[in-house]
């Protein structure tokens, strides 16, 4: 499904990641764990597009995609929920939803705005409230909402559990193993919370310094000595 | 009743700034781009509407045709100047210099074309006198000018919070990267904004030559007060740009009865220092 094949890129004069591959299959959920710093965010904006791949391939459904604008590729399914700011603050909580479901969700999309209410109805009860007014816990929702509002295919999930309760962190990140196996969807997630993500992943991929050192199921992740990286 | 006259001059050329102030404010809401070029479009708009009117065009079809021309010409700042500076990510300070060197060439062309002098236009109508209660006097114009711009306001306001392309165009302002990566395609929001804003803009560089005529540099005083009413208002609130213009407007009205016109300037900017030092965030300030 999305494969990364040696990608480099960074910011300036300063390289952050290089020769960085991983490639996914439907439905499989990766954990992409490393330090702060480690260049994970950086992976993920390359490979949506946001920054400038200095080498390297990104491929879609075995479809090169790293001359595609940023908008062709979330048309095709790539979707993102960027760290720390996923939510449009300034509008009501419908008004976010409508925006992004305008441009996203057809008719036949995956996930409507009702489906999304059903998933989190607290945003059903927040509908009218500025989004940027509720707690961080319901932000984070509504930003994971914003994501996957249309047809989403692969989910990149930028730190999702920041500012949620830790049972709130279970329950979420078992409704997106849900989602990602119910609709064969992929899912890259992000985590500080390294006993969270191992629990949903069936693998796992550990960042140092902008390279990948491990890759492997969440057992073997365990069993080694990969955890000195953090 | 000297001050209710004022007061009543005061609504009137409030309400004019209040569209340039709340045009301006979405534009730099949105775009981030301090578009002093504003200036020029308003300008623009009154003189086309002139010429239209001079060839025999009925006026609300003049108006219509300047706010067409406005609107090209807003696509046409945005699309071949700021869009492609962005492109190149250069600097606000870049832009800034930029838009009013566009500003600078707007005046000069209308100047060459029409004439440095002042211009009137030749509408009996729109200078007769109407008697309010109080002795308080105002023309048609003057008339004219309070219901358009009150109409334009809650056009604005309608546009940014019912319909789907002001939402969306709002929440490009409220988080852009997010814009980009939800497809709200931040960059053509940010031409309907300057369409949207040109087009509103126009009606008071129509409405206010009708009393005052039109010179190719008038644009410049009425858009410096109405970034004041922006900020003052709070960055990000419609509303709040068109009170501020208002109460500025009022302030250097009401004034002329304790100090002489020609301070008139510097009341508005005693305005803007007080806001900057009590409250810097402006009054309608949305809560983050
Ligand atoms: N916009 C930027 N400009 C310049 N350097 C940047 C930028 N963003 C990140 N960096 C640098 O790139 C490196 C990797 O950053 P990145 O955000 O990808 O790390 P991360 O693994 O996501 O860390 P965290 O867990 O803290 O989110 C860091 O050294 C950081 O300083
Ligand atoms: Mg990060």
């Amino acid at each position: 499904m999305l494969r990364l094949d040696g990608i480099e890129a960074g910011y300036g004069a300063k390289t952050v990641i290089s020769g960085v591959s991983f490639a996914l299959e439907p439905g499989q959920i990766l954990a992409f764990l490393g330090h702060n710093g480690a260049g994970k965010t950086t992976t993920l904006k390359a490979a949506m597009g946001l920054l400038p791949l200095r080498a390297g391939q990104v491929s879609f459904d075995d479809q090169r995609i790293d001359r595609l604008s940023v908008a062709d590729r979330v048309a095709l399914g790539l979707r993102l929920l960027p760290e720390g700011r996923g939510i449009f603050p300034d509008l009501s909580v419908a008004e976010n939803i409508e925006v992004v479901a305008a441009r996203n969700a057809g008719a036949n999309a995956m996930f409507s705005p009702d489906d999304v209410f059903k998933l989190f109805p607290v945003l059903e009860e927040r509908r009218a409230t500025r989004a940027g007014s509720m707690s961080g816990g319901q932000q984070q929702m509504l930003a994971l909402s914003l994501a996957i509002l249309g047809t989403p295919r692969c989910l990149m999930l930028d730190e999702p559990s920041i500012g949620l309760a830790p049972n709130l962190v279970e329950r979420m990140f078992e409704q997106v193993r849900q989602v990602c196996k119910s609709h064969a969807m992929t899912a890259v997630l992000v985590e500080q919370n390294v006993a969270a993500a191992l629990k949903i992943a069936d693998r796992v991929a550990i960042m140092n310094n902008g390279q990948i050192v491990f890759d492997g199921s969440p057992d073997e992740a365990r069993a080694s000595n990969v955890w000195h990286y953090f | 009743m000297l001050a209710l006259q004022l007061l009543c001059n005061g609504i009137v050329t409030g309400c004019a700034l209040g569209v340039v102030a709340i045009s301006f404010s979405f534009v730099y809401t949105t775009t981030k781009i301090f578009h002093v070029a504003h200036a020029g479009v308003y300008t623009l708009g009154g003189y086309i509407a002139w010429w239209l009117v001079k060839r025999g065009v009925p006026f609300v079809g003049a108006v219509a045709l300047a706010v067409v021309v406005c609107v090209a010409m807003g696509a046409l700042i945005q699309s071949q100047l700021y869009a492609q500076l962005e492109r190149r990510r250069e600097t606000h300070l870049v832009v800034l210099i930029a838009s009013l060197g566009t500003l600078a060439v707007m005046q000069n062309v209308i100047a060459a074309v029409f004439t440095p002098n002042i211009l009137r236009f030749d509408l009996p109508w729109a200078s007769q006198v109407v008697h309010l209660g109080g002795n308080v006097r105002l023309t048609w114009a003057q008339m004219l000018t309070v219901v358009v711009s009150l109409a334009a306001f809650a056009g604005l306001l309608w546009f940014a919070h019912r319909t789907l392309l002001g939402k969306r165009i709002r929440a490009v302002a409220s988080n852009p990267f997010l814009a980009e990566i939800t497809r709200l395609e931040p960059r053509t929001a940010h031409l309907y904004v300057m369409m949207v804003a040109s087009a509103v803009v126009c009606l008071p560089g129509v409405m206010v030559p009708l009393d005052f005529g039109l010179q190719p540099y008038n644009g410049v005083t009425p858009l410096l007060t109405a970034t004041i009413a922006m900020i003052a208002g709070g960055v990000g609130s419609i509303t709040g740009a068109f009170v501020m213009a208002v109460v500025i407007a009022e302030l250097q009205n009401l004034s002329l009865l304790f100090i002489p016109g020609e301070w008139s300037i510097g009341i508005t900017f005693f305005i803007f220092v007080i806001f900057m030092l009590f409250r810097p965030t402006g009054l309608f300030a949305a809560g983050r």
